[in-house]
């Protein structure tokens, strides 16, 4: 448990790693174009791929810190049991809904990786290079997910987001 | 029946706390299962969403905006608008409006804008004797300004789910900011003249003006970069927003020195977060939007609505109702992307602009952000002042009538919006 929590955490600071990346890359990219007459092939390419796995690592460790986007004006109303089965049931929900997406986001990038389709870009990179972050992004929620079910009982917390961003 | 069945269901699970991305997501996925449809369209969805070049914007205006907040760009902007106007009547509230607006042209989002403000401005404000109520209100409203004035992460989201260019929005929004600032700044002075009880700000010496302006020009040189170069198309918003990001690391590290490892870190990290947050709620919404509109949902309302609703005003009565109505609950981004797809067709039936219909939703959004018991904005408010909900909720009201009262100017002189992003 201890494992998984500390894999998001983990996964969350190579995110935002990636994301202030993609800043670096296109103000070169705007640089090189204006100033050097010579735009690159791949610093928008690159920072798409960036943008894609940025956010789904970051995912599951959005989780546990409570910072997804979560309307929280009805059970906040409530007693403090109840808001915890409504919490319970919502944490279900988001293990079902990101252990199918998992699968069937297996069964793209399998396909792409078998097939060695590439994106037909400047840079013509595997499809699956981008394609992997699905997989891999909604299994370590699934995991995340059920490591703060298991672990429900035993907290304080009763909402399992932020009202806002 | 069909849709009253998804929309209860989409309801409740919102309600009992599913996370908004996930609730859509969940509810879409389900939708393509239950329906016969091909699961693979849901990873598919999410991942197409977040191939977007546009939806690149967000993290890094995000990270524009953060690293300006945490080199202190509020605190100056604020110092410097008050040298200027500060002598004014009701001059505190005046230079309130007035950093929010500027505030905004760097900032995308709402929270940050009334934070940051609100911040150096409330303190001020009750020291020198304006009612309280009226002070939380300006601060909440004037916060608003952020999703309106670009650069805007409602409005990329808006540009990217109906597929409109963003650069227009962008522009669009301008006429309609700098409406609703004039409304506020004549209502602060107004208030200012008819209840007084304050002491006025002594003027500010030429050379006090000068050294605070000093402080605050690059910010604003950089939103006007943005803003020039957005319009003279020598960036896409996304390549905008990178220059901005290079420009405020920049300015906050050799200009005002300001920048720390510690603070850059930690704009990188808030950065992320915020922009996860938001761009899965765009992807959830996808792959609902996907599954809805393989159900017929969107035509099935549009004809509805043709049915039922006489006419372009009755629509934007009825509409403006059920989203002060969500306003309630929802916050701004959710209320966007559950909407849009919703009312969109809808519209562009009854002959609106699309760009129209964008200013509009991200009017009507701020109108949520203030109104009680879920605004966002109210939040902020409320512990930025240490007071309670209720104040804060009773100095809103008239500006949000004032937003109102835009949305209707808007509607008689749609050129409002129009005028800058195409007859320029």
């Amino acid at each position: 448990m201890i494992f998984i929590t500390a894999v998001s955490r983990f996964a969350c600071v190579v995110a935002a790693l990636l994301l202030a990346a993609t800043g670096v890359m296109l103000t070169y990219e705007v640089i090189a174009r204006y100033f050097f007459i010579r735009p690159t092939i791949w610093a928008a390419e690159l920072s798409q791929l960036c943008l894609i796995w940025g956010c789904l690592l970051a995912m599951a460790h959005l989780l546990t810190l409570r910072r997804h986007i979560t309307v929280n004006a009805v059970t906040g109303l409530l007693p403090h049991a109840a808001q915890k089965v409504c919490t319970a049931i919502a944490l279900v929900v988001v293990i079902v809904f990101s252990g199918i997406v998992a699968f069937w986001g297996y069964e793209i990038f399998h396909d792409s990786f078998v097939r060695g389709r590439t994106t037909g870009s400047l840079l013509n990179l595997p499809v699956w290079i981008a394609e992997a972050s699905v997989p891999l992004g909604f299994a370590l929620l699934t995991l995340q997910a059920l490591v703060e079910l298991i672990g429900l009982r035993g907290s304080d917390t009763t909402s399992l987001g932020a009202t806002h961003e | 029946m069909t849709i009253i069945l998804i929309l209860a269901t989409l309801f409740a699970l919102l309600l009992i706390g599913v996370p908004v991305a996930f609730a859509l997501g969940g509810m879409g996925l389900g939708m393509l299962l239950i329906g016969g449809f091909s699961p693979l369209m849901a990873p598919q969805s999410i991942l197409s969403t977040l191939d977007g070049f546009i939806l690149l914007a967000v993290p890094l205006f995000l990270l524009m905006s953060n690293l300006l907040l945490k080199g202190g760009v509020g605190r100056d902007l604020f110092a410097a608008v008050q040298a200027w106007v500060g002598h004014w009547p009701g001059g505190l509230a005046v230079a309130t409006i007035l950093s929010c607006a500027l505030f905004a042209a760097i900032s995308g989002s709402s929270v940050a804008t009334a934070a940051t403000i609100g911040t150096v401005a409330i303190p001020e404000m009750i020291n020198r004797g304006y009612e309280k109520r009226f002070v939380y209100g300006l601060l909440a409203a004037g916060g608003t300004l952020g999703i309106l004035i670009p650069p805007s992460i409602p409005m990329i989201v808006y540009g990217f789910v109906t597929e409109q260019s963003v650069i227009a929005l962008f522009l669009a929004g301008i006429g309609p900011g700098l409406l609703l600032v004039t409304l506020f700044v004549v209502f602060a002075m107004l208030h200012a003249r008819l209840s007084g009880g304050y002491t006025p700000v002594a003027k500010a010496t030429m050379e006090e003006r000068i050294t605070a302006s000093a402080r605050a020009l690059p910010s604003v040189a950089l939103a006007a970069l943005v803003i020039v170069g957005l319009y003279s198309g020598a960036f896409t918003p996304t390549e905008a927003a990178a220059v901005g990001f290079a420009a405020a690391l920049l300015i906050t590290t050799f200009w005002l020195r300001s920048m720390t490892w510690a603070h850059l870190w930690e704009a990188v990290r808030e950065s992320a977060i915020t922009t996860v947050a938001i761009l899965l709620i765009v992807a959830g919404a996808k792959v609902f939007g996907k599954a809805i509109a393989l159900y017929r949902i969107p035509q099935d309302i549009s004809a509805f609505l043709a049915q039922t609703i006489d006419g372009p005003v009755m629509f934007i009565i009825v509409v403006s109702i059920v989203l002060l109505l969500m306003g309630l609950v929802f916050e701004a981004l959710s209320m966007i992307l559950i909407m849009t797809p919703v009312l969109l067709p809808a519209a562009l039936g009854l002959g609106f602009d699309p760009i129209w219909f964008g200013i509009y939703m991200v009017i009507m959004v701020e109108c949520a952000l203030i109104t009680p018991p879920v605004g966002l904005n109210l939040y902020v408010i409320q512990s930025v002042a240490q007071t309670t909900l209720g104040n804060v909720a009773r100095g809103v009201w008239p500006f949000l009538v004032l937003m109102l009262v835009t949305v209707a100017v808007l509607y008689i002189f749609p050129d409002l919006v129009l005028y800058i992003p195409f007859k320029w």
